[in-house]
């Protein structure tokens, strides 16, 4: 995929989406727009994380699951096609995971983890990628002194912050995150839509969540998925406000069976 | 049941237990086999501690009777004498690889055609037996029999010219002959095919052709010989002076040992007329106390002439590098000549402080228990029922157990964890459907039966292998025993795979799949998740399956008692890398082999203890470290 200067959007149409036989996304058709925070919200089970594991391609791991039909564009390249490099699009799609999940090393070396793996090799460079890495994802204050210790000593809200510098040291355009505050407590939560706020003026942004006033206080866009269908999609406002749904409104409101 | 869990039925309460519950039977008895199997360790330690022990005080009196019965003064010059022996064979066996080497073609070509005419005696020798036994049976040969027998003869012959061994340094004419000469032959001629025979005559002709040159190197290693002659003597004498004194001794031990029993059976003894007479027996053995006094002093009186012998070979050996050529023809004969020039400043050096020890050699000095058990720890020798005297030294076993261990872990580790790498990380399904159960299938082979391919298949495909020309850059190859170390060490290494490819899978397996994800979502291509985020995660688990697996090739008795070729000796290392081509013996292999035959009870019972005990020692600290790893895989 060609490199992007602009953090592209996302074009899904018309695509389902089944694990073996069973279907698990129906006729979605959504279009995400760059340099936005967009939720997903949903009851569980609905097919969030399996839509936002399809822009990065992370369901191709499992087997039997595939697109059934239809297409997603990113920045206008289907990245279903042959010819998508899965490695190039995921260093461009960002996943942020529901339980944190750095790896057995010192908080350096996960930050520095993704670089390595891109072929840097100069020291200092990756120093400089790992110091701003962290800083945007407001840890560096927190962790500077103690860089070559081992992440798991960190705190859960820390770790979950750690795995977004481990992302954004990579330089994706696009952050996926499923449930990324569920784990945590609300001040860790806080400073995690903060830094949501602030990064989408660099990438786009989709984040799943289960939490309503997070999902109206952080994205500029919702889209409310049931049982496998896109029920409603719009601006975050008029979503909270004024649902054009039955289904939406008892959601939003609690009162859902 | 506790006293105050009974109260009467009346007041119990509806929440108290009441009588022996069915579940708390079955905790018992769960708990009781998971005590078992506790106190049963506890025994066998205990047993093997008390066995053990008693070895260091015994060995130590061996060891004691080995000084004061002077063996220990007649080793010194014993241990120059057998250098300059193998020194002396060193250099001889220089001297004819020379020669031979020289005559190589000569030698390959007579051994080619006694091959061919050996092979055919082979498969008819049987039926010529009868001929020749029947013709000469008394007056009245069974001409009927003796017709079918030569029938019988021929028809072999016929078999046998179809499946003669090659002999690629004949000529196609002199094979035609050599095959001519032996289809004409009659069933009884006792002479050898005329080949056979020129051929021999060509090669001794070409030894003696050879040997001409060598004349000169000849002489000098005879005189080298014949220098040990008066050595040779003084030893000879001197073992019989002390070995009756030890053989006394030994006896003295014994009755001793006797009559302290009868002491304590008195001692016990409830009956007074029993306690008398066995308190009598007791007297009657008390043993004479042996005169070593005597035959140490004969002996102190040959010190003198002791050192001026070692002096005397000494100064004959002095010159012996220099009457040496500088090099040889042959590769053999050099490898063998540098040999030599290796031993002898050690023999020189040996012969030159022999003096000293000497005279300054005292016996009366005391034998602690510590020289008892550094002798064990550190003695090069392990010699048991030998006429002269038993070393319990443990270092030949030890060595032949860890090299044949550093063999077996040198190609188990990158067959188990690669293969553990590959199903896990790569293989398909249908792959690790099929590779984990075969893997896993090879623990199914009982050792004895691994020992068994190993002598018969592995070990000859080996020692053939080793002889072809192409393979003469191998280190060790040609080598000269079919069971040796390396064939011991493969066949472990196949025994130990299963063992390091499940756990290393194990571990692998127990890596979160997390990780994997995490770093799938970087843009990490499979290879890459694999070793740098999985396998290193995985790394502590990997090494206690290595672990693991090298306790299980330590442990193991079976296959190197049959495979290792139990010679008990240090290792050449002078061979480098070839001397893993060297048998040796180990020590599980030697408990297995000697416990059976020893007396119960001898130091030699006691010393197989002792290597139980390190066995078990080793092993049991190879298995704790290995667990330390497993606790600390994240997960
Ligand atoms: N690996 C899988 N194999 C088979 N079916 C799956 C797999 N993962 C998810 N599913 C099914 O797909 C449907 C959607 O699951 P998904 O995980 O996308 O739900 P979700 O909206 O993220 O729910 P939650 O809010 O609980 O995380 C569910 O019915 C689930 O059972
Ligand atoms: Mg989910």
């Amino acid at each position: 995929m060609p490199s992007l200067s602009q953090p592209p959007s996302i074009d899904v149409h018309d695509m389902h989406f089944s694990y073996g036989d069973a279907c698990a996304l129906k006729s979605i058709t959504l279009a995400i727009p760059e340099n936005r925070v967009t939720a997903m919200i949903g009851p569980s089970g609905c097919g969030k994380s399996t839509l936002l594991r399809c822009f990065n391609r992370m369901n191709d791991e499992i087997p039997g699951a595939r697109v059934t039909h239809g297409s997603i564009h990113i920045g206008g390249i289907e990245i279903h096609h042959p010819s998508v490099d899965v490695v190039k699009l995921r260093r461009n799609v960002g996943m942020i995971f529901q339980k944190s999940n750095p790896f057995p090393r010192s908080i350096h070396d996960n930050v520095a983890f993704g670089l390595q793996l891109h072929g840097s090799q100069n020291r200092d460079l990756i120093a400089e990628s790992v110091e701003s890495a962290l800083r945007s994802a407001a840890l560096w204050d927190e962790v500077k002194d103690r860089l070559h210790d081992s992440a798991l000593g960190l705190s859960g809200g820390q770790q979950q912050r750690l795995c977004i510098a481990r992302s954004l040291a990579v330089k994706p355009r696009i952050l996926l995150m499923d449930e990324p505050c569920s784990a945590l407590d609300p001040i860790a939560t806080a400073k995690i839509e903060d830094l949501v706020r602030t990064l989408k003026e660099q990438y786009t942004l989709i984040i799943v969540t289960h939490n309503m006033q997070q999902a109206s206080r952080i994205s500029d866009h919702t889209a409310f998925f049931y049982l496998g269908e896109l029920i409603e999609f719009s601006d975050t406002l008029k979503l909270f406000s004024n649902p054009s749904n039955p289904l939406t409104e008892n959601y939003i409101r609690g009162t859902f069976s | 049941m506790p006293p105050e869990e009974s109260p009467s039925p009346q007041n119990q309460h509806c929440f108290q237990r009441r009588g022996f519950s069915y579940d708390r039977a079955i905790k018992y008895f769960f708990a009781s086999n998971a005590g078992l199997t506790i106190v049963i360790l506890l025994l066998i330690i205990v047993f093997l501690l008390k066995e053990g022990l008693g070895f260091f005080p015994g060995y130590r009196r061996e060891l004691e009777i080995y000084r004061i019965a002077g063996l220990e003064f007649v080793d010194i010059s014993r241990r120059n004498l057998t250098a300059h022996e193998q020194l002396s064979s060193v250099l001889n066996r220089a001297y004819f690889a020379e020669i031979n080497g020289q005559c190589a073609r000569e030698l390959k070509r007579t051994r080619e055609a006694s091959a061919v005419f050996n092979s055919f005696s082979d498969q008819t020798s049987a039926t010529r037996d009868l001929i020749v036994n029947n013709q000469n049976s008394g007056l009245d040969p069974n001409s009927e029999m003796l017709a079918a027998l030569r029938k019988n003869h021929a028809i072999q012959k016929e078999k046998a010219l179809t499946s003669l061994p090659a002999t690629p340094h004949l000529t196609a004419a002199e094979r035609e002959q050599l095959l001519a000469s032996i289809r004409t032959r009659d069933a009884t001629a006792t002479d050898d095919p005329p080949l056979v025979t020129t051929l021999a005559q060509q090669y001794a002709a070409a030894q003696q052709q050879c040997a001409k040159p060598l004349a000169e190197l000849r002489t000098v290693i005879d005189s080298f010989e014949a220098a040990g002659a008066d050595l040779s003597t003084l030893v000879t004498e001197m073992t019989d002076a002390v070995t009756s004194t030890k053989e006394a001794l030994q006896n003295a031990d014994l009755l001793e040992q006797n009559r302290k029993s009868l002491l304590a059976a008195a001692a016990n003894a409830k009956d007074p007329t029993e306690r008398r007479k066995l308190l009598a027996d007791a007297h009657a053995s008390l043993a004479e106390k042996p005169d070593i006094e005597g035959p140490m002093r004969a002996l102190m009186r040959r010190q003198p002439d002791c050192s001026a012998t070692h002096t005397a070979l000494r100064h004959a050996c002095a010159d012996i590098l220099a009457r040496l050529p500088p090099s040889l023809s042959q590769s053999d004969a050099n490898r063998l000549l540098r040999a030599a020039n290796k031993a002898t400043p050690l023999l020189l050096d040996s012969l030159g402080q022999a003096p000293q020890q000497i005279t300054q050699w005292r016996h009366d000095k005391p034998v602690p228990l510590s020289d008892a058990i550094r002798s064990f720890l550190t003695g090069k020798d392990w010699v048991t029922g030998g006429a002269w005297q038993d070393f319990y030294g443990i270092l030949p076993l030890l060595i032949g157990s860890l090299m044949i261990s550093f063999v077996a872990l040198c190609l188990a580790i990158p067959a188990g964890v690669g293969a553990a790498i590959y199903i896990n990380q790569f293989a398909s399904p249908t792959e690790q459907s099929v590779v984990k159960p075969v893997i896993e299938f090879i623990a199914a082979i009982p050792s004895v039966v691994l020992g068994f391919i190993g002598i018969l298949i592995f070990g000859t495909v080996l020692r053939d292998l080793s002889q072809l020309d192409a393979l003469a850059w191998v280190p060790g190859f040609p080598i000269e025993e079919r069971l040796n170390m390396f064939t011991a060490g493969c066949l472990l290494a196949l025994m130990s795979i299963p063992t390091i490819f499940s756990l290393a899978e194990d571990a692998l397996n127990n890596v979160p799949s997390a990780y994997a994800e995490a770093s799938d979502a970087l843009g990490a291509s499979r290879i890459q998740t694999s070793f740098r985020v999985i396998i290193p995660a995985a790394f502590s688990g990997i090494l206690a399956a290595v672990l693991l697996g090298l306790g299980r090739v330590i442990g193991e008795t079976m296959v190197v008692l049959l495979v290792a070729g139990n010679r008990i000796k240090i290792p050449d290392f002078s061979a480098g890398l070839g001397s893993f081509f060297q048998p040796s013996h180990t020590l599980t292999g030697i408990i297995a082999q000697e416990l059976g035959e020893v007396p119960l009870g001898s130091v030699h019972y006691r010393a197989l203890f002792v290597v139980g005990i390190l066995l078990f020692g080793i092993v049991l600290g190879i298995n704790v470290t290995a667990h330390k790893f497993v606790s600390r895989t994240p997960n």
